[in-house]
């Protein structure tokens, strides 16, 4: 009897494992062809384009994702007047018309291969930068790994040009003034840390300096 | 006739309607008769036993009066019809009525950032007020726009308005308004300008004089300074 019933427990357990395997290969599948709207500005690889100031996106957290795509779709992010690359993706986050959709696309983002973009701005000092780092490795890691429990994204595999305008958008609160908009706030605190450019600079070129290991 | 399917909230869109209307009507009835008189001819000279094609090479006044008729009609109608495209354009596109408000819109990829005078009236003051893919304006009002784009071409389109307009990067474009229905309505961009174009939407609010009143308190950074400052003596 005990032994039917470990068996019995035992092909529960596989087919729902079996579903829940074809339930996320399903929203990938869903998320691919979601993400052709994404290419047009993000790359084939979700590597960025500086022309489309659009940043690489290519194996960033899925919990990150999804969390700024909502927050891009309710208006929370992305609708300040002078917010060119925001003002972008808020209409674009709401081609996706479901939670799904959302999921999906983030679930396959989040499974891209993460690119090493390459370094194109001048200037800082990757030595200053890692003083002034220490900081921010509170919430984002020492390494800019990102840590999901202080809703701080991964940095190291983002462009450089997209970091530095960032910290200036959080400088001048073109990011982070939005009240609804609560971890942004707290991202722009930090920023004020940093005092000019050039100390924006020095921290965006130590975080181009850590491994690009996932 | 058009109205009974899209509002018409401003000053012009009655007689843009009009003209639509007129255009319509001519060339509904050239289209109706000469679609009538092609099937009849072809049923009038279908093949028959016994009867074969002639090459007629039209030069007999009897057959050249088949085109120079309606030739000159249709000029006629063609007539009627400049005259009111004029009068239309130059009423909406030339002619600037003096502003009571003028407004900033800025067009880019992919939203429409209006910058609203605040309660002094006054555009590119401390008290103005922008808002994103959202335009409040007054109704009887008379209002100049002065329209921008930050990177490629779009065009300003409020179809209860009848007004599409283009935005050009590097250029300042100025026309006007006047809305004469209160209420809320879509604004579009009608220029491909991107693979959001489509999602380029915004809404216009046409506002009662009380309620854009009360739009601008609630809105102007001055007033809810003022607001506050006043808040101590008031208690």
């Amino acid at each position: 009897m005990i032994r039917r019933l470990v068996v019995a427990c035992a092909c529960l357990a596989l087919a729902t494992l079996g579903t829940g395997g074809a339930a996320i290969a399903a929203d990938l599948a869903r998320g691919e062809v979601l993400f052709h709207y994404c290419t047009q500005c993000h790359g084939d690889a979700g590597g960025g384009s500086l022309l489309a100031r659009a940043p690489a996106i290519a194996g960033l957290g899925e919990w990150y994702l999804q969390s700024q795509l909502r927050k891009f779709q309710s208006g929370d992010r992305g609708t300040h007047p002078d917010d060119v690359g925001g003002l972008r993706m808020h209409p674009m986050s709401r081609l996706l018309r479901s939670e799904e959709d959302l999921q999906a696309v983030a679930a396959y983002v989040a499974s891209l291969t993460p690119s090493r973009p390459e370094p194109v701005v001048e200037g800082g000092d990757s030595a200053r930068g890692a003083v002034l780092y220490t900081l921010c490795a509170t919430c984002h890691g020492p390494e800019g790994a990102g840590i999901q429990a202080f809703n701080a994204p991964a940095l190291r595999t983002t462009n450089d040009w997209y970091l530095l305008a960032a910290l200036a958008k959080y400088k001048v609160g073109v990011r982070g003034s939005n009240p609804r908009n609560g971890t942004a706030m707290l991202m722009r605190g930090m920023a004020m840390q940093l005092s000019d450019e050039q100390a924006m600079k020095d921290v965006v070129a130590h975080i181009m300096t850590f491994a690009d290991s996932k | 006739m058009i109205e009974s399917l899209v509002p018409a909230a401003s000053s012009y869109a009655a007689d843009i309607d009009a003209l639509f209307t007129l255009i319509f009507v001519f060339v509904g009835f050239w289209l109706i008769l000469c679609e009538g008189l092609f099937f009849w001819l072809i049923w009038r000279f279908r093949k028959k036993e016994g009867a074969r094609g002639q090459y007629i090479t039209g030069e007999l006044k009897s057959e050249t009066r088949w085109i120079t008729y309606p030739h000159l009609l249709v000029l006629v109608c063609d007539l009627f019809i400049v005259v009111g495209a004029v009068k239309v354009w130059y009423d909406v596109k030339q002619y600037l009525p003096p502003a009571e408000e003028t407004v900033r819109i800025v067009s880019q990829q992919w939203a429409w950032t209006f910058v609203h005078a605040g309660p002094d009236g006054l555009l590119g003051t401390t008290d103005d007020i922008t808002k994103v893919n959202e335009l409040h304006v007054q109704v009887d009002r008379t209002y100049h726009y002065k329209l921008e784009s930050t990177d490629v071409l779009h065009s300003f389109s409020v179809p209860v308005f009848r007004l599409k307009q283009d935005a050009v990067p590097g250029r300042v474009i100025t026309g006007w308004f006047r809305p004469t229905q209160a209420g809320e309505w879509d604004i579009q961009c009608a220029e491909i300008c991107g693979i959001g174009h489509g999602l380029m939407g915004a809404r216009i609010y046409i506002e009662t004089p009380a309620q854009h009143a009360a739009w601008l308190m609630q809105e102007s950074p001055i007033s809810i300074a003022a607001v506050t400052r006043t808040r101590p003596a008031e208690e």
